[in-house]
């Protein structure tokens, strides 16, 4: 088991390389060099105008005008070695600080969300499984399709407008306001942040619990007439025992597989969600750092998005092996 | 009767499909004798599987035990050596409920076909084997270990401390089904249903497989139901054999009657379709027309379209059990006075 997460770590190294060249290419992309864009751009719009000293720092320090090789190299040494990732010219921010902002929060509501769709998902496709064709199915599977049939910014704008209609609140960003988010932390703003995450983490939630009652459905009905499962019933297993011994763990598997794409779905997929409830994450921000050639905030976000896949696809494997003594065999 | 361990009595099982009803079982009679082997023969999807699950009650759906009784007679054994009589009837016997649960897998255990699949990949044959024991005794996990151990080493797997903690599918097929024997013989169960337990594997591990369940049947002074549809095997291991047709036992008697001089002339065929060595491959007879749509069951006698001897009655009148002689029993007109037949059949 350790040499085979030793060999899984070991993998990630080509493999974050790969990424990190295409991440590289991608900001390049824009023609233009970044920095003459940036100069470009605030000297237009907000008539600030950069020393020569300045932009020579600036050049200097990515090696803008060195050939691509030897940007890149700056570029990823840098950040490997100094944790580096550049000048975000839009937020007048090191990029680290805004990506390092930002992403506890990210992992949270994915986290959160995740944890939603688990806990709606699960009981309610065993449900569904076990009494197939009963009227809860029936229920469900209607309820389960509408939640999969509305794109999820709209259910974000019908709880916004319901939130400041009937509740009186609003529903938009993490805290009550813009001081609590700049405060430390603390107990109160732990309290404030739970009070407001629940409903992006519903929305968000939403949309994966419909497919994953579907999923968890299938897959229980598939294992619930295999031999398996009457041999456990020939020896007087109760019914309960039986479900969550046998045929309940046999469909585990894409419960915890699933857990390595939420990163990148909550970024990529839902940032239309973030963007309406305002929340504060790296979807809304990698769009607009993307929209302004922002680069290298754009980029470190992509790097670290795709670094955190790889962790999470790594920890989910070991969660499937360490479920699954088959995938643990290499069968 | 004493010495009868289960007597079932017009079982009947349909499966109530979106497409209509299957009636998988159609009115068995049979009873199974203390301490011997029943082969239950018969033509793949003619009801042995279903009606050996009936036993332990989980036909599952859209299946269900229409009608009947399954009388299972339990022997309690008393201090003084008699033994007293509690019978149950199956049939009748909530099937997620408490009664029957302590009846599978301790007095009646069952043996499946597939041995790749009827253990679960999840867990190590141990932890499967164990749950049986510490189910139904009193024993702690450390006793049952042993006693599990000491089962898998009587079952002839090598290294049996070891391959405890070993994954099915970790192991061959006939030592999984060696693991599966274990399992079922780990209570001491009065009855042993295999269901077809050496289909699935090669001739030579399906003769060891054979030795061993014999051997084990008189050690424990078990009875064994025996479901095969190789009559070579039949011929091995069987005392009393049943053959099965659509969902009926047509014939039931010893072995020696009924491979010497069978009356049924669905069991006759059976007989003659069995390849021998000396024979040359134009005398091979295989059973001519197929096994009929299991939605639509033939009136009258369910053989009669494929039936070399059939008459004109076969087609309206459904045969009753004939006794032949001391336990030979036939479902068959050519037995039967068919006037009187057809004059009470009219009567009514
Ligand atoms: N789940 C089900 N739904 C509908 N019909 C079923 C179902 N299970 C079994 N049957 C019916 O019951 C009949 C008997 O099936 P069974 O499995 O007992 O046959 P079998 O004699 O054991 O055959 P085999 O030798 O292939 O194991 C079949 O004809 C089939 O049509
Ligand atoms: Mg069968």
């Amino acid at each position: 088991m350790l040499t085979y997460i030793l060999r899984r770590l070991l993998y990630m190294i080509p493999v974050m390389f790969i990424i990190s060249i295409l991440v590289f290419l991608t900001i390049q992309l824009p023609p233009g060099d970044p920095i003459t864009k940036m100069i470009e751009n605030q000297r237009l719009q907000q008539g600030r105008v950069f020393s020569e000293k300045d932009i020579e720092m600036m050049q200097a320090r990515f090696g803008y005008g060195d050939p691509l090789p030897v940007q890149y190299t700056k570029w990823i040494g840098n950040i490997v070695l100094r944790g580096d990732f550049g000048y975000s010219f839009y937020k007048r921010e090191e990029a680290g600080k805004v990506i390092a902002d930002l992403m506890p929060l990210t992992i949270a509501i994915s986290l959160g969300s995740f944890i939603f769709t688990w806990i709606v998902a699960l009981p309610i496709g065993v449900l569904s499984a076990v009494r197939q064709y009963s009227i809860a199915d029936y229920v469900f599977t209607f309820i389960g399709f509408i939640g999969l049939a509305i794109p999820n910014f709209l259910l974000a704008l019908i709880l916004l407008v319901l939130g400041l209609t009937t509740f009186h609140t609003s529903f938009t960003g993490l805290f009550s306001s813009a001081e609590i988010q700049q405060a430390p932390w603390s107990l109160a703003k732990v309290w404030d942040l739970l009070k407001h995450a629940w409903v992006p983490m519903v929305v968000i939630g939403t949309g994966g619990t419909a497919g994953l009652i579907r999923i968890m459905r299938a897959n229980l009905l598939d294992e619930l007439h295999k031999p398996y499962v009457e041999t456990a019933r020939a020896k007087g297993l109760s019914e309960m025992r039986l479900l969550v011994k046998y045929p309940l763990r046999h469909a585990m598997n894409p419960f915890v597989s699933g857990f390595a794409y939420l990163l990148p779905y909550l970024v990529a997929g839902e940032a239309i969600v973030a963007i309406v409830m305002n929340l504060p994450t790296e979807g809304p921000t990698l769009l607009n750092s993307l929209l302004n050639l922002d680069v290298y905030l754009g980029g470190g976000i992509l790097l670290l998005i795709s670094f955190m896949t790889l962790i999470s696809t790594l920890l989910s494997d070991i969660l499937l092996a360490w479920l699954d003594p088959r995938i643990r065999y290499g069968n | 009767m004493a010495d009868t361990l289960i007597d079932v009595k017009d079982l009947r099982i349909h499966f109530f499909t979106d497409e209509g009803v299957v009636r998988a079982v159609g009115g068995v009679d049979l009873a199974i004798t203390r301490g011997k082997t029943l082969a239950l023969v018969g033509e793949s999807g003619c009801g042995k599987s279903v009606a050996c699950r009936a036993l332990l009650n989980i036909v599952h759906r859209p299946g269900k035990i229409v009608s009947g009784e399954i009388i299972f007679h339990r022997m309690f054994h008393q201090s003084s050596g008699s033994g007293s009589d509690a019978s149950v009837d199956i049939a009748e016997l909530n099937p997620k409920g408490r009664e029957i649960r302590d009846i599978r897998g301790k007095e009646i255990a069952m043996i499946f076909q597939e041995p790749m699949t009827s253990f679960s990949s999840m867990y190590t044959i141990g932890n499967q084997i164990m749950e049986n024991i510490l189910l139904h005794t009193n024993l702690s996990k450390q006793e049952a270990r042993i006693l599990t151990i000491e089962l898998l080493d009587k079952v002839g797997i090598p290294k049996p401390s070891r391959l405890i903690d070993e994954y099915p599918f970790r192991l061959s097929g006939g030592m999984r089904q060696r693991a599966m024997i274990a399992m079922a013989l780990s209570c001491s169960p009065t009855l042993l249903i295999a269901d077809e337990p050496t289909t699935a594997l090669d001739v030579t591990t399906q003769a060891n497989i054979l030795d061993l369940m014999q051997n084990l049947q008189k050690q424990y002074e078990m009875t064994l139901l025996f479901i095969t549809h190789d009559l070579g095997v039949v011929a091995e291991i069987a005392d009393e054999v049943a053959v099965m047709y659509l969902g009926k036992i047509i014939e039931k008697s010893d072995v020696f009657t009924l491979f010497n001089s069978p009356a049924h002339p669905y069991t006759q065929a059976l007989l003659k379709s069995v390849p021998k060595i000396a024979m040359t491959r134009e005398a091979l007879d295989p059973i001519k027309g197929m096994v009929p749509n299991p939605y639509s069951r033939p009136s009258g006698c369910p053989f009669h379209p494929r039936c070399p001897k059939a008459f004109a009655a076969c087609k309206t009148i459904v045969p009753k059990t004939t006794s032949l002689g001391l336990h030979h029993t036939v479902q068959c007109l050519l037995y039967e006075d068919v006037t009187e037949r057809q004059a009470t059949e009219a009567l009514s």
